[in-house]
């Protein structure tokens, strides 16, 4: 992977030198809306995620965790401050740069309608080289599927599949194109435990087989615990970090959290 | 790219079925009108009776003006009202040409007996045209009359014989002077007879020209063009076939504005309805595309896979729909031919420009459609993509309510225009106000949706659980309200203007006879009509007052460029008494000044105001055989509809009418007579096929001229409404369809299936209601100018119509919404 990217010249920060960092984010504000009406999502962020680590980015409901996602992948533009991605300033960059950008060196798991549902598994898989018109590279794409133990699903549709295998697809699909990071947006959020469980496995896998670098919004301090660091967000900014967490650590630190953003009479709403 | 697209639609065949379904109905009526077009264009119908002559001159069925000056000039044409006829004299010049061996006028008139079926008067020479005659005793002289052998056998006469026969100009009995072998009942009198008989002495419907031995066709019409000059056309081949049947031109103008005028606006509907459908199937698919945005699928990529997956569905819909679009025009063509207004023997033209044409606009609206409909997902940020795939934006852009409030003053102004036009360009330019309207309905629906969920929202939420669902949804979801309006406005806006026009016609028409015809007795005929005379003889009869004979014609008069249409009524006798029987309501000007030189009209109000003449002013006027004249107006009336919107004496009008015969003889009894004994001796006259009738049956003839008005404009609205509906019906499935998630989160939370179904059907019913209310507002907006251009007065709404569409509409959208609504909850909630 590592070559790969160096034969990137648009990769290449004012230093020269491959980042240490895959995602750096510097000072990121995200503001909806203008006047009273505005809300601050993110209200300052700095942080730094290492190559090859798994990280996990917790808060309660409406703690920025989304828009933190969005804007750390591209999705979404800060209001202020700058993301960089593999070293490189995304922020300046065009919606064709960065939708270039999104195909080449990112990968995403959603919650949810993660596969086009007219593409068999393995076009799905494939759809990012596709759409970069480079030439599909279908020996990789059964090896990843082999690897996320679809080995012979290939040829069905999304629709024939399970919640779970449906997930373990998408990432088929985040790592096909050896992305500098692969962003999950509560990607158990709809499995049951058992499911939910092989697909963090995986995830894990790819960080430490595969050298991938991976970043997840949960709210389940189980599939927390299977990062090497948790995050917590709180009013669109940092409110500490847990490394090498433990569930139950994890659970502790959320109710905290959210009694302490949400006051004691909205104790329940935070889940 | 293309195999993304590809895929789309081999997969997943049902998205794209709606898609399909407005691409398929759209091509059909695109066909239909286009080959109508066609038709219009390249009609002809091949020559029998002068299948033998070479060569035929007949009169240019065409009144012409021009317009303009210079490099603006521009001529307008239009068909003459009734049979155009040419001199007779013209037949001597004609023999005068060294290759011609004969030039025979071919004059045909309606010839009625007691006990016969109609015959065809005809005078003697012209029995030379059809070739086949072989006769049996001698060419008639001074009262005889040669028959044909199948007519005198039904009459029980051979040669030598008599029989009573009614012409035109009079009755009389004929004594049988020989028999043909012709096919057709045909009755041929002396020469000189005939030319009186006719009604129209001294005029021919056509001159055979023989050519003599030797002499080939082309050089015998060149010398026969060069004896008549412009006084009258001449024709060879198939061309002959329009001399033969000069009514060819009238049908021809009749498709070709079918084909034309209203195929303009059924084109523009059918690109109108692909265009929506497209942007809903684009639009339902949001999620789709933001997460291919999300995986690196640039906006030009996604506009380019809509694009290609138009490319892939339209050309098959489109050939789908020709089939049935050709089907639809030769229905309407046959039915054209049944009701006599397209001469037996003309041909539907079914040719590949409509098809292709048609294919050609879906594909072009689809792939319009899908460009502009992707445009703004494929363009914003996938973030927003992917929020906007759950939450709709309320607010449409800059443009879009620039260009709808452009489309609303474009109908406003269309509709002023349409004040000004008279009954036959009505409708084309009421269709043009409708539909700039829906442009602006479909461009400004958000709006009107959210308007009209907010309104009929406050009476929903008092429905229980299921209306005040419905009521949240509607409000929330304006745009999707808004594709299920549109097109529900549509089919009220179009049926409603186009019935309601009709019915607006036939209304005022009815009060005004009811108004205007005072006679105690009207005389009718139940075949071709009464000879002349009759109104003279029923004057006659004893208890009677006075006694005026009415003849129907038509004219052409010149109103702002361009030739229109009138009605003509002819009467009989002395113009001071017509008010004892006809009141037309006369504004200025008096109906006693009428002159039986045809140096004078009586003119209807609306007429008068199209032509900006009033008494004392001069009117240009081409009567049915295309003569010209400029008679002075001395009256004008207000019941035109209802009575003949022109009105001059029967002497003045009766040559140049398609048949001189007087279509009623309206009666006044003498004061203390009584109305039984008058009816019984007028039913003594010896008039075949005599019908005596109280008032009424004046308005049974003039219910049968608006009949073939009320037919077209009736399949006008089944074409364009039936058209609508469908696409209506198919808007409301895709919607309910796309709601299967939404459906299975009511069920997971506890909703049961008759809540479901409750909320659906107020949803339906705030559709249809905000749809009616919208399409009427619609129709009403462009039916009152226009029924001020042609009645003067505001348009008559007959409640049958507005129940039934109504009715249909409410019935359309509930069951548009609870058939899938019921698919989707036989499905199990996942």
């Amino acid at each position: 992977m590592a070559s790969r990217r160096s034969t990137k010249s648009t990769a290449r920060t004012d230093t020269d030198r491959p980042s240490p960092y895959a995602v750096e984010l510097r000072g990121v504000r995200r503001t909806y809306g203008r006047g009273d009406a505005a809300v601050h999502a993110l209200r300052g962020v700095d942080l730094a995620l290492p190559r090859r680590s798994f990280t996990a980015v917790m808060g309660p409901s409406g703690s920025g965790k989304s828009t933190f996602l969005q804007c750390a992948a591209g999705l979404d533009r800060p209001t202020a401050g700058q993301v960089v991605l593999g070293g490189r300033d995304i922020t300046g960059l065009s919606e064709n740069h960065l939708t270039k950008l999104r195909r080449s060196r990112i990968g995403f798991v959603f919650q949810s309608f993660n596969l086009l549902p007219s593409l068999t598994v393995q076009q799905n898989v494939l759809l990012p080289q596709r759409l970069a018109g480079v030439r599909p590279d279908r020996r990789r794409a059964a090896e990843l599927l082999g690897r996320v133990g679809l080995d012979g699903h290939g040829r069905r549709r999304p629709g024939q599949l399970s919640g779970g295998q449906q997930q373990r697809v998408a990432i088929a699909r985040a790592l096909i194109t050896d992305p500098e990071v692969i962003f999950a947006d509560e990607p158990t959020g709809a499995l049951d435990t058992g499911t939910a469980r092989e697909v963090l496995g995986l995830l894990r896998h790819a960080v430490d087989a595969l050298g991938a670098t991976v970043v997840m919004v949960t709210h389940d301090p189980v599939a927390a615990s299977y990062a090497d660091r948790v995050l917590f967000l709180a009013d669109g900014e940092l409110a500490g970090e847990l490394a090498d967490p433990e569930p139950t650590a994890v659970a502790d630190r959320m109710v905290a959290l959210t009694a302490s953003t949400a006051g004691p009479g909205r104790l329940g709403a935070a889940a | 790219m293309n195999g993304l697209a590809r895929a789309s639609v081999r997969f997943r065949p049902a998205s794209f079925a709606g898609t399909f379904i407005a691409l398929l109905f759209a091509a059909a009526v695109v066909t239909a009108c286009g080959t109508m077009l066609q038709t219009g264009i390249t009609a002809h119908v091949a020559p029998v009776r002068y299948a033998h002559v070479p060569v035929v001159a007949a009169a240019d069925p065409q009144a012409r003006i021009t317009t303009g000056h210079g490099d603006n000039r521009d001529t307008e044409t239009a068909p003459f009202t009734d049979q155009p006829r040419l001199d007779t004299a013209l037949a001597r010049t004609i023999a005068a040409q060294p290759g011609v061996a004969a030039a025979v006028p071919d004059i045909a008139f309606p010839v009625q007996s007691a006990h016969l079926p109609p015959l065809t008067g005809r005078n003697w020479a012209a029995h030379a045209i059809d070739g086949a005659n072989t006769v049996r005793g001698h060419a008639p002289l001074a009262g005889e009359v040669v028959l044909d052998t199948a007519t005198a056998r039904a009459a029980g006469v051979g040669t030598g014989g008599t029989v009573a026969l009614t012409a035109p100009g009079g009755a009389r009995t004929y004594r049988v002077a020989g028999l043909t072998q012709e096919a057709a009942p045909t009755a041929y009198f002396a020469d000189t007879a005939a030319a009186t008989l006719s009604g129209h002495p001294g005029k021919a419907d056509a001159i055979a020209v023989f050519a003599r031995p030797g002499v080939p066709t082309d050089r015998l019409a060149g010398q026969t063009r060069q004896a008549v000059g412009t006084h009258a056309t001449v024709r060879t081949g198939d061309g002959r076939g329009e001399a033969e049947q000069p009514q060819l031109a009238t049908a021809r103008e009749m498709l070709t504005a079918i084909g034309g005028s209203f195929g303009g606006i059924a084109t523009a509907t059918a690109v109108f309805v692909v265009m929506g459908t497209v942007s809903l199937a684009v639009g339902q698919r949001g999620r789709e595309i933001a997460l291919l945005r999300a995986v690196g699928a640039t906006p030009r990529q996604i506009r380019r896979t809509v694009a290609t997956e138009a490319m892939l569905v339209a050309p098959l819909a489109g050939a789908a729909g020709i089939l049935p679009g050709v089907a639809l025009a030769r229905w309407w063509f046959d039915q054209l031919v049944d009701k006599g207004a397209v001469p037996r023997g003309a041909q539907l033209s079914v040719g590949w420009i409509p098809m292709v044409v048609a294919v050609g606009a879906g594909l072009l609206a689809s792939l319009a459609a899908g460009y502009l409909a992707a445009r703004r997902p494929s363009r914003a940020r996938p973030s927003q993509a992917l929020g906007e795939a759950a939450v709709e934006r309320r607010r449409p852009g800059v443009i879009r309510t620039v260009l709808g409030l452009a489309a609303t003053a474009g109908g406003c102004v269309l509709a002023s225009v349409a004040a000004h036009q008279t009954g036959d360009d009505a409708a084309s330019v009421a269709l043009g106000v409708v539909f700039s309207f829906m442009v602006a309905v479909a461009l400004l629906g958000p709006v009107v949706a959210w308007l009209a969920a907010i309104v009929l929202g406050l009476p929903l939420r008092a429905g229980g659980a299921p209306g005040a669902l419905a009521a949240a949804n509607t409000r929330a979801n304006a745009r999707r309200l808004a594709s299920a309006i549109t097109p529900i406005v549509l089919v009220t806006a179009f049926c409603g203007t186009l019935l309601c026009m009709q019915g607006t016609l036939t209304h005022t028409a009815r009060q005004q006879i009811r108004d205007g015809v005072v006679a105690d007795q009207v005389v009718g005929s139940g075949g071709a009509g009464l000879p002349a005379g009759t109104a003279e003889r029923a004057a006659r009869v004893p208890g009677v007052d006075t006694a005026v004979g009415v003849l129907r014609t038509g004219a052409l008069y010149r109103a702002s460029g361009s030739l229109n249409s009138a009605s003509v009524l002819g009467v009989s006798g002395d113009p001071h008494r017509l008010t004892t029987v006809l009141q037309p309501g006369v504004r200025s000007g008096s109906l006693g000044d009428l002159t039986g030189d045809g140096r004078t009209v009586a003119v209807d109000s609306l007429l008068a105001g199209t032509t900006h003449v009033k008494v004392g002013s001069s009117l240009t006027l081409w009567l049915g055989d295309g003569t010209q004249v400029r008679p002075r107006v001395v009256a004008v009336y207000e019941r035109g509809l209802g009575l003949g919107e022109l009105m001059m004496p029967r002497a003045a009008v009766a040559g140049h009418a398609a048949s001189a015969y007087d279509s009623q003889v309206l009666v006044h009894d003498r004061a203390g007579a009584h109305p039984a004994d008058v009816q019984r001796a007028l039913a003594r006259l010896d008039v075949p096929g005599l019908t005596v009738t109280d008032r009424a049956g004046y308005r049974a003839q003039t219910d049968k001229d608006l009949e073939l008005n009320a037919w077209a404009n009736r399949v006008m609205a089944i074409v364009l409404g039936g058209f609508a509906a469908v696409a209506a019906a198919n808007t409301l499935v895709m919607t309910v369809l796309d709601r299967r998630r939404e459906v299975a989160l009511l069920r997971l939370t506890g909703t049961t299936r008759r809540q479901v179904l409750g909320m659906l059907r107020w949803e339906a019913l705030v559709v249809a209601v905000s749809g009616l209310v919208l399409g009427g507002a619609i129709a009403w907006i462009t039916l009152i100018p226009i029924a001020r251009g042609t009645t003067g007065g505001s348009p008559y709404v007959p409640p049958g119509i507005v129940l039934a569409i109504a009715g249909g509409a409410l019935a359309l959208s509930l069951a548009a919404t609870a058939l899938p609504a019921r698919a989707l909850l036989s499905r199990p909630a996942r």
